[in-house]
């Protein structure tokens, strides 16, 4: 109990600092850290416009598109910040009670909550300019969110105890991800595409957190082969192997 | 008190395994200034670092009984972009300390002045060492763990240093590693030698500069 409650102590510490580091020292930095998810889903929005396409059934641009790129970017951005965590932090490992994966979780908190606050502003500007303030199933969308984030951690823990290893590993993240970017229905509903690829897209456990989210979003969303066990399956079998490369990692450690 | 049983440490190298610490036994008991004395190279921040557990052995158990330091007076832990005042903040957080209190002891035991605010990336090593020192003073541990206490501020501040110790002797405990007598003497009651992976401890501070010198 103690153990937890210092990890605690320490994991709120390493968010405060990474806070400052991460963003510097004026409040702008934070803006810009919101702004940058904005940004590319106003772009998107505005290719969709320029295009002259439009959401599929009718559903609003906007909200289409932004339940489809935040759980995405909440997944990217854990794990590739979590992945870098030792790397950025590595002093601070010369206090005792401080771990990797006390690293790791700080960044993770910080990119979710950034993340999340990002898809708030985008959810209630939307809604304060078009007047459209209905949400099917707001816990739902929360749930398809975190299961993004559940998988970027325990990835981003996973690379980051690997990276200990081997300095191959970071390269992976990159290659790994960028594909993930088409291949997510970020900007399709899967439930669109012939059955070949559908099939084939739900092996990415991505793809479930995004329609997860968008069925929590409108109402009449359809998304028959997405279920909860499948990217749960893919957070305990990855938490599994990060945290015991994690307890490897932490022997291996040269902290000079 | 600390006790270390059968503790062994290597490093990989690109020519083979370094083996720095070879099952090393050793207690340190409470309330007595142990010093460790050895060349560069033997080991001895090797050793500080397990001891204080920011590294674990290959083999082996250590046994930390109250709250130990990490190694003071090595300048790391500290972010450079971050100011004094910020770092500060941080280890008092994840001690669980008072802010404030922590916060006022240190600016005014590392006499820092105006720099308390400045990141630590524009002080010197020894305002570094300083910081770092004032800190572990904020903090009330049970064994501080100085690596190279001489390289800790000019002359005055390791005055300072040296009644902030003895003021806290009757409940802390000091453990030295340097490689030069001279701190060793005017801090420890006793000594052990690291050499080769080695720790041996002598009762008398006289023998074991005879062995080190040796």
């Amino acid at each position: 109990m103690h153990a937890i409650l210092v990890q605690i102590q320490v994991v709120h510490a390493l968010v405060l600092r990474e806070t400052r580091t991460r963003f510097g020292q004026n409040r702008l930095g934070y803006v810009w850290a919101l702004l940058e998810p904005l940004l590319l889903i106003a772009t998107f929005a505005l290719l969709f416009a320029v295009f002259g396409r439009s959401a599929p059934e009718r559903m609003p641009t906007v909200p289409f598109l932004a339940t489809g790129f935040m759980p995405y970017l909440l997944f990217r951005e854990t794990s590739g910040r979590g992945m870098h965590a030792i790397e950025a932090n590595r002093g601070l490992l010369f206090y005792p009670q401080v771990r990797p994966l006390d690293l790791v979780l700080a960044r993770v908190v910080l990119e979710a909550v950034t993340n999340v606050l990002a898809f708030a502003i985008i959810i209630v500007v939307y809604a304060a300019y078009t007047g459209q303030t209905e949400i099917n199933d707001p816990l739902q969308v929360l749930l398809g969110l975190g299961l993004a984030a559940g998988i970027g951690a325990a990835l981003g823990l996973t690379l980051c105890a690997a990276s200990v290893f081997s300095a191959l590993i970071e390269r992976l993240h990159g290659p790994l991800i960028r594909p993930l970017f088409w291949f997510s229905g970020l900007m399709y509903p899967t439930g669109q595409l012939p059955l070949r690829y559908r099939e084939a897209l739900t092996y990415n456990p991505i793809v479930h957190a995004v329609e997860l989210t968008r069925t929590g979003y409108f109402s009449g969303y359809r998304a028959d082969q997405v279920n909860l066990a499948y990217p749960l399956m893919w957070i305990v079998a990855l938490a599994f192997l990060g945290l015991t490369l994690e307890r490897a990692a932490r022997r291996r450690l040269v902290l000079t | 008190m600390i006790t270390l049983h059968d503790v062994s440490k290597t490093y990989p190298t690109n020519h083979g395994v370094n083996v720095v610490l070879k099952s090393i036994n050793a207690v340190f008991p409470e309330r007595q200034n142990v010093g460790i004395i050895g060349r560069n190279g033997a080991g001895k921040s090797t050793l500080m670092r397990l001891i204080s557990g920011s590294e674990q052995p290959d083999a082996g158990t250590i046994i930390r009984r109250g709250r130990v330091s990490w190694p003071i007076g090595f300048s790391g832990g500290f972010s450079g972009s971050l100011t004094g005042e910020e770092n500060t903040r941080f280890v008092s957080r994840i001690y669980g300390m008072d802010i404030d209190l922590v916060l006022a002891f240190a600016y005014e035991f590392s006499e820092l002045g105006d720099y308390f605010q400045m990141p630590v990336k524009t002080y010197s090593s020894g305002m570094r060492a300083r910081l770092a020192f004032a800190l572990s003073m904020a903090i009330d541990f049970d064994v501080y763990l100085v690596d190279e206490v001489t390289a800790v501020g000019d002359s005055q501040f390791q005055k300072k240093c040296r009644r902030a110790f003895d003021a806290r002797r009757d409940r802390a405990t000091i453990i030295i590693v340097s490689h030069d007598m001279v701190t060793i003497r005017s801090y420890c009651d006793s000594c052990a030698v690291l050499r080769n992976g080695h720790l041996v401890f002598f009762d008398s501070l006289d023998e074991a500069q005879r062995v080190y010198e040796s």
